[in-house]
């Protein structure tokens, strides 16, 4: 599962990307390599899913470049199957956001 | 030789499936004796759901990818064969979850007839192997053997104990101690790595998460209540999600799943004399599921 965060200027130039992951990570144990695959993976190394009764909390901090006061901020929360691709969006948050009254 | 062949095929869907003494040995052999589409001429509702249900393609993997290839090709896996044709059942662990009755009632000759599709992708022929009825009815439907017995040949476990059932082999119902427990689904639905193996695997720990982190905070709720509630009368065998239909997916994890989005922009005040444009947006993801999101 991917959480997104961008942000773009009125014209569309992207002035920040960034994403979290949420998912189970495994290696074999045998080296460090993170592997995908049920006949190779042999331990979770790190689980950064979403828990039951536990709330993911994040924040993002978007410094803008001089002279942009306007962004148009996207949130998309995607299930990947299988590669990035391949998803389900679950939710997406589109805000413009700006730094005068 | 075809002729013994016919018969042998004839026999496995026509004969008691526990009177068979010969084992399976191709796919089209294993796939009859627990073939359950006579199920559907008294349970067409729940039969339907099913054949919708991962279940019903337990070897197609999400979205038909024949997940289990990389153990017949040379190399891939520890398990994997020289050879496709030199597969035993011991080359495929999934057999565990994905394909069970191949434990019990298919042999080596088997297991290379499976890793010749896979290298094939013949996926007609794969997709013949299912978790069918008989399967969770029969098959996995006791945990308990020492206290209950092994499953006994010609009955079907279910929720209530029916006297007579009107088929031609099952013909009798008995209330099963765990068919309404988490731990019916745990048994493949996994707590961990399968440690039994020659080489560990691991796949879906679903069960895992549902007992050490869904339990320990307070949840009561069994698989069944979430992931098989009634349709239509009755409990639902499509046992969602369906990942290959992704709309009726999407719906379900638009459901358990909830985002808030917080934005705010504003001059920060990092040092005197120094503002600097900052836009920061907060979000909060809660699930309610009775296990982590994603598994496995």
């Amino acid at each position: 599962m991917v959480l997104e965060v961008t942000a773009k200027t009125a014209d569309g130039k992207e002035v920040y990307n960034t994403e979290r992951h949420y998912h189970t990570q495994a290696t074999d144990c045998r080296t460090n390599k993170m592997l995908y695959g049920a006949q190779v993976k042999t331990q979770y190394i790190r689980d950064t899913s979403l828990q039951p009764y536990e709330t993911k909390a994040e924040t993002f901090e978007i410094l803008l470049p001089q002279g942009v006061r306007t962004v148009d901020v996207t949130v998309s929360l995607r299930y990947e199957i299988n590669k990035p691709d391949n998803f389900i969006e679950i939710a997406k948050v589109q805000r413009k956001v700006s730094l005068d009254r | 030789m075809k002729f013994i062949k016919l018969f042998i095929l004839l026999l496995a869907v026509f004969s008691p499936l526990y009177a068979l003494a010969e084992k399976a040995k191709t796919i089209e052999e294993l796939a009859a004796m627990y073939d359950s589409t006579r199920c559907k001429e008294c349970h067409a509702e729940i039969y339907a759901r099913w054949e919708n249900s991962h279940h019903a393609r337990s070897l197609m993997g999400v979205q038909d990818g024949l997940m289990m290839t990389p153990l017949a090709i040379k190399g891939a896996t520890p398990f994997s064969p020289d050879d496709p044709g030199k597969a035993t059942l011991k080359t495929f662990p999934c057999f565990k979850c994905h394909l069970p009755q191949a434990l019990v009632a298919a042999d080596d000759v088997f297991a290379a007839d499976y890793a010749k599709a896979l290298v094939a992708q013949d996926k007609a022929r794969v997709s013949k192997l299912r978790i069918t009825c008989i399967v969770c009815h029969n098959t996995k439907a006791i945990i308990h053997k020492l206290s209950e017995g092994k499953p006994e040949a010609g009955v079907l476990y279910g929720s209530k104990d029916v006297a007579s059932h009107d088929d031609e082999f099952f013909k009798k119902i008995k209330k099963g101690s765990i068919m309404d427990h988490a731990i019916m689904c745990g048994q493949c639905h996994g707590l961990g790595p399968n440690l039994e193996f020659e080489n560990p695997v691991q796949c879906a720990t679903l069960y895992g998460s549902y007992e050490h982190n869904y339990l320990s905070k307070g949840g009561q709720q069994q698989c069944q209540e979430c992931h098989m509630q009634k349709v239509d009368g009755f409990a639902d065998h499509l046992i969602a999600p369906n990942w290959n239909d992704l709309e009726g997916t999407k719906k379900i994890l638009q459901d358990t799943i909830a985002m808030d989005v917080q934005t705010v922009g504003y001059e920060w005040l990092l040092k005197s004399k120094d503002l600097k444009p900052l836009v920061v947006v907060n979000t909060k993801i809660n699930q309610n599921a009775g296990h982590r999101i994603p598994d496995g």
